[in-house]
C-alpha cells in the first residue's frame, strides 16, 4: 500500500495516493530490528464498554476516497474496514507482528478454499449480513464490487489484483479484455471468472495465487448491484459494517460523521467490537494545534486522536512519562526510499554511486533521528516477518561496507567505473519543510563525491501525479507491503504497479514471476531474499530508512497500539471510555 | 547680500545660494535618526556584502551539517536557545545542526539582492513611463495609464504563485542557469513588473505640473528635442520623489520576499532563506522560541532602518518644510 502518513499529508487534494514528503531516511546493513511493534500498549483498563464518540483530527481536508475499490493507504483501509467496509477476510487486532498480521474471516464463514493448485479460490459468505438500508448482502454484490475494479476511470489509484489475477484474457497491449460493469463489454468474460453460487463466491484465476485470500482485503469489498456506482459513490458509500455515514463535508472545517447502522448484527460480524456510539472525523486541523488538543487532553479531547505527530511535539510527548499509556511509537509498514530512474541512470555502478556518497545518517537526523527509524537494507522491510532477510547492502554488497555517513571516495571510484555517469542530476520530492532540508543533505552529500544535484520540489497533492508522468533522475519514495508477502513489495516497485524506477528487467521479472506462484511458503521466501539482495545491489531504489510511526491518543481512548497489518490504531476493538 | 571685502572676511558666515541637494544632506547630517539608521544600514549592507567571508572567519558554514549539535532522537539541538553555544552563536537548525547564524548572513545576502535589483527596476520603469505619460498627453498618455491600471487590477499574489513554476521554466528556457538564478531572476521580474505602476503614477503627476513651468517652455521655445526635455529638464526635478520612493520601497520587498519564500516560491534549497526560516519556525515555535526571534528581529530591524531613513530623506528633501 502506498504511504500516506496523516502529519504529512496536508496537501492531499485528489489523483495519486500519497507518500507525503518522505525524502527523508538513511540507512545502514541489516541492522533493523524483527520486533517492531514497540508500543507501549497500557491502555486505559478493561476492555471497554459501549458508548461514547471517538475523534480523529485530521489535517488532510477529505478522505482521499470512501469507495472501496479505490481505497489504498494503509490508515485508511484500517478506520473504513473497520467502520463502514466489510471485506471477505480482514487481518486480526492484536499487538505484535504476527498476531496483527494473522488472517482472520470477515464476511467470510472461513479465510477461504483453495483448489486447483491455487488457481481457483472460493468463499462462503456469513449470513445475515445486510446493507445499510437492510437489504441482504448477496454474493452478486461482491462481485459487482470486484467487477469495478477493472473500470479504470472509476477506480484509478486503487487496487488492482483482480485484473492481475482473475482469468480473463488481455488484449495485444495488455489491457484486460473487460472493461468494467459501466461499460459491460466483455461481462461474459468476467462471469466466467468470478462465479456465484448461492452464497459461495469462487474466483477463477490466471496463475496460482498461494495468498489470494490476503488480496482479497483490497478492493473486493462488496458494491450494491443494482446500484450502477460512478464515481460519486467515493462520495458517499453504502454501508454494510456497524456504522453509517450520517455527514460527510470536506475541507477545512468540515467532517465525517458515523454514526450506528441499525441494519448491522454483530451475530453476522464477531471481528468487529463495535464500541464506541459514533466516530468523527475533523479535517483541515492545523498539525501542531491538533498535536497540542490531545496533548492537554481536555473536554472532548480527551476522545481525540491524531494519526501522526509533528517533529516538534516528538520531545514533548516521549520525554515525560504522564504520556506513555497513551503514546505509539512502533515501525510502520513502510520503507522509504530514493527511486533511481533506470532509464536515466542505466548503468548500475553510477546508481550505486549515488547510494554509496549520499549521507544516510544526516536524512535519518533529519526526519527525527530513533524516532524515524532505521538504517534500510532493503525495500523488504523486517516487520514483513519471514520474507526479510538481510541484504547486507551496506556491510560489502557493493564490494566494501558503507558508512551511514557515505563513502565519498568509494562513490568517486565507483562513477570512474560506470559508463557514462551523470554529474549532474535532478532530485524531486514533495515540497515540505522537512524534505527541504533533506533536499539539502542530498546536495551537500553529493556534492563531496563530485555530483551535482538540483532540487525540484513538487507540490504534495500531485507529486505522484507528477513523478510518474515525468520523472527525473531520483524521486523519493515509501511503499507498504499490502499484505506479509514480498510479493506486494518487489513486483510491484521493480515490475509493474508502483515502479517509479522504471525497471525493465526481463530476467528479473521472470524469476519474480516463479516466485509470486511458488506455493511453498519457506521456499518462496528464499527466492524473495536473493531478489531483495539482487533489487538493492542494482541500486534500482537507494533504501534509506525503515520508517517507524509515532502517534498519541486522548486520556479517554483505547486500546492504545499499533496494529502492524496497517500500521495504524486498532480501529475495530477501540473504545471511548465511559 | 553685498558687502565691502573687508566685512565679508570677517563675517561669521557669508549667506550663499544652496541648491536643493546641499540644502537636503545639510538637514540629513542634523538627523540624529538618519545617522543612526544610516550605521545600521550600513553595517547590514556591509555584514550581507561580506557574509561568505564573516563566516568563513567565524569558522561556520551555511550548509554543513552538524550531527553534534542535535539530538539522535527527535533531531532537537542539544542545550537551550537552540543549541547556542560558542561553536554556534545563535544555534542550530533542527534535524540538520546547520548554523543559524551562517544561514541568517546568507540569507540577508539573497533578500537584499531581490529587494535591490526589484527595486532598481521598478525606479527605472516607473520613471520611463511615468515621463512619458506625464509628459506625452493624449493617446499615449491613455494607453500607458489604462495598462498602468490592468497591472494594478492583478490579484499580485496569486498571480506570483501561479506562474512560479511555469514561468521559471520559460527562463531556463531563455538562457537563465536553472534553479536559483532563474528563481531569483523570476522573483526580481514580477516584484519589478508589478510594483513599477505606483511610482509611474507618482512621477506622472510632477511630470504633469512640471511641463507648464517657464523653464520647460523656455526649453521648447529654444527648439530642445523632446528626449532632451524629458531627460535633461525634466527628470533631475524628479529625484527627490523617487529617491524617498525607492528609500521606502526597498523594505517593503524585504518583507515581499520572506513573505514569499514563506509561501514556497523562493530560493530552492539548500540556500537559505528569511522566509523559509520563519516557515519552519512556527512549529518549533514552543520548544525553540529564538527560531522565530532570531530571523524576526533582524528583518523587523532592516525594515525599520530602512523606514527611518526613509522618511528622513522625504523630510530632507521636502522644500516646505521648516528647517
Amino acid at each position: 500500500m502506498v504511504k500516506s502518513k496523516a502529519t504529512l499529508a496536508i496537501g492531499i487534494a485528489a489523483g495519486a495516493l500519497i507518500l507525503a514528503a518522505c525524502s527523508g531516511g538513511s540507512s545502514d546493513g541489516g541492522s533493523a530490528s524483527g520486533d517492531s511493534s514497540t508500543s507501549s500498549s497500557a491502555a486505559p483498563s478493561g476492555d471497554g464498554q459501549p458508548g461514547g464518540t471517538l475523534t480523529i483530527l485530521s489535517p488532510a481536508e477529505q478522505i482521499l476516497s470512501l469507495d472501496p475499490q479505490v481505497v489504498y493507504t494503509g490508515e485508511d483501509l484500517a478506520f473504513l474496514g473497520a467502520t463502514i467496509q466489510r471485506s471477505l477476510t480482514a487481518y486480526q487486532v492484536a499487538p505484535g507482528d504476527a498476531e496483527g498480521t494473522t488472517l482472520v474471516p470477515d464476511m467470510a464463514t472461513d479465510t477461504g478454499t483453495a483448489s486447483n493448485g491455487g488457481k481457483t479460490w472460493s468463499f462462503t459468505l456469513r449470513d445475515g449480513i445486510k446493507w445499510e438500508n437492510g437489504n441482504p448482502v448477496t454474493c452478486e454484490d461482491v462481485a459487482y464490487g470486484v467487477s469495478r475494479q477493472f473500470d479504470i476511470g472509476l477506480t484509478e489509484g486503487g487496487p488492482v489484483y483482480a485484473v492481475s489475477y482473475l482469468d480473463i484474457p488481455t488484449d495485444a497491449d495488455g489491457n484486460s479484455e473487460y472493461k468494467g460493469p459501466a461499460d459491460g463489454t466483455g461481462q461474459e468474460l468476467f462471469d466466467a471468472a468470478v462465479v456465484c453460487d448461492g452464497n459461495t463466491i469462487t474466483f477463477n484465476l490466471n496463475q496460482p495465487v498461494p495468498d489470494f485470500n490476503y488480496a482479497v482485503t483490497l478492493g473486493f469489498s462488496a458494491v450494491p448491484a443494482d446500484m450502477a456506482a460512478g464515481v460519486e459513490y467515493g462520495d458517499k458509500p453504502m454501508s454494510n459494517g456497524p456504522y453509517k455515514i450520517q455527514e460527510y463535508a470536506k475541507g477545512k472545517g468540515g467532517k465525517l460523521v458515523l454514526v450506528r447502522n441499525e441494519n448491522w448484527s454483530p451475530d453476522s460480524d464477531p471481528y468487529r467490537k463495535a464500541l464506541p456510539d459514533s466516530w468523527v472525523v475533523n479535517f483541515g486541523i492545523e498539525e501542531s494545534v491538533a498535536d497540542q488538543r490531545v496533548i492537554q487532553s481536555s473536554g472532548e479531547d480527551e476522545y481525540a486522536m491524531v494519526q501522526g505527530l509533528t517533529t516538534a511535539s516528538l520531545p514533548i510527548v516521549f520525554e515525560d512519562p504522564q504520556y506513555e499509556s497513551r503514546r505509539i511509537d512502533a515501525f510502520d509498514p513502510y520503507s522509504i526510499y530514493a527511486a533511481v530512474n533506470v532509464e536515466k541512470i542505466p548503468d548500475e555502478k553510477c546508481r550505486q554511486a549515488i547510494g554509496v556518497a549520499l549521507d544516510r545518517e544526516a536524512l535519518l537526523l533529519n526526519a527525527g533521528g530513533t524516532y524515524a527509524g532505521e538504517f534500510a537494507d532493503g525495500v523488504v522491510k523486517p516487520n514483513i516477518g519471514i520474507d526479510y532477510a538481510p541484504t547486507g547492502l551496506w556491510d560489502g554488497l557493493l564490494g566494501q561496507p558503507v558508512p551511514g555517513t557515505g563513502d565519498p571516495e568509494f562513490a568517486k571510484k565507483l562513477l570512474s567505473e560506470g559508463k557514462d555517469c551523470p554529474t549532474e542530476i535532478t532530485l524531486d520530492y514533495a515540497q515540505s519543510e522537512d524534505s527541504d532540508k533533506a533536499a539539502a543533505i542530498w546536495v551537500e552529500s553529493l556534492a563531496r563525491a563530485g555530483i551535482t544535484v538540483k532540487p525540484n520540489p513538487i507540490e504534495r497533492g500531485q507529486y505522484y501525479g507528477v513523478v510518474f508522468e515525468n520523472g527525473n533522475e531520483i524521486m523519493t519514495g515509501g511503499w507498504g507491503p499490502d499484505w506479509p508477502n514480498a510479493s506486494t513489495v518487489l513486483p510491484p516497485l521493480f515490475v509493474q504497479g508502483w515502479n517509479l524506477s522504471r525497471v525493465d528487467d526481463k530476467a528479473f521479472a521472470e524469476k519474480v514471476s516463479a516466485a509470486s506462484v511458488e506455493l511453498d511458503r519457506d521456499t518462496q521466501a528464499t527466492m524473495w531474499h536473493e531478489l531483495s539482495k539482487e533489487a538493492a545491489q542494482k541500486m534500482w531504489v537507494v533504501p534509506t530508512r525503515f520508517g517507524r510511526d509515532q502517534r498519541l491518543a486522548g486520556t479517554k481512548v483505547g486500546p492504545i497500539f499499533s496494529w502492524s497489518a496497517y500500521g495504524s490504531y486498532p480501529y475495530p476493538i477501540m473504545y471511548a471510555v465511559q | 547680500m553685498t558687502a565691502t571685502v573687508d566685512e565679508a572676511t570677517t563675517a561669521p558666515e557669508e549667506i550663499k545660494g544652496r541648491s536643493l541637494t546641499q540644502i537636503a544632506w545639510g538637514r540629513l547630517r542634523r538627523d540624529k535618526t538618519f545617522i543612526a539608521s544610516a550605521i545600521v544600514l550600513l553595517i547590514i549592507l556591509l555584514v550581507a556584502l561580506f557574509a561568505p567571508l564573516i563566516t568563513s572567519w567565524l569558522g561556520l558554514d551555511p550548509y554543513a551539517t552538524d550531527k553534534t549539535a542535535i539530538s539522535t532522537s527527535g533531531g532537537k539541538p542539544n542545550g537551550p536557545w537552540g543549541g547556542a553555544s560558542l561553536e554556534h552563536p545563535l544555534g542550530v537548525e533542527w534535524g540538520t545542526g546547520r548554523d543559524i547564524l551562517a544561514r541568517l548572513l546568507y540569507g540577508l545576502r539573497i533578500s537584499l539582492l531581490i529587494a535591490f535589483a526589484a527595486t532598481t527596476l521598478v525606479v527605472i520603469l516607473g520613471t520611463l513611463f511615468g515621463i512619458i505619460s506625464g509628459y506625452a498627453r493624449g493617446f499615449t498618455d491613455a494607453a500607458i495609464g489604462r495598462f498602468m491600471d490592468l497591472i494594478l487590477a492583478f490579484p499580485f499574489l496569486l498571480i506570483v504563485l501561479a506562474l512560479s513554476g511555469a514561468m521559471t521554466q520559460r527562463l531556463t528556457a531563455m538562457g537563465i542557469p536553472e534553479g536559483n538564478a532563474s528563481r531569483i531572476t523570476y522573483l526580481i521580474l514580477v516584484l519589478g513588473i508589478f510594483g513599477w505602476p505606483y511610482l509611474a503614477r507618482i512621477v506622472r503627476g510632477e511630470v504633469l505640473s512640471l511641463r507648464e513651468r517657464e523653464f520647460v517652455e523656455a526649453a521648447i521655445a529654444m527648439g530642445a528635442s523632446t528626449p532632451r526635455i524629458l531627460f535633461r529638464e525634466i527628470l533631475p526635478n524628479l529625484w527627490a520623489p523617487i529617491l524617498v520612493y525607492a528609500t521606502l520601497l526597498l523594505p517593503v520587498y524585504i518583507a515581499t520576499e520572506a513573505v514569499l519564500s514563506f509561501l514556497g516560491v523562493g530560493v530552492l534549497p539548500p540556500e537559505p532563506s528569511f522566509g523559509a526560516m520563519l516557515s519552519e519556525s512556527v512549529q518549533f515555535f514552543q520548544l525553540v522560541p529564538s527560531y522565530l526571534f532570531i530571523p524576526g528581529t533582524l528583518l523587523v530591524i532592516v525594515v525599520v532602518a530602512f523606514n527611518l531613513a526613509g522618511d528622513s530623506v522625504r523630510d530632507a528633501l521636502d522644500p516646505k518644510a521648516a528647517k
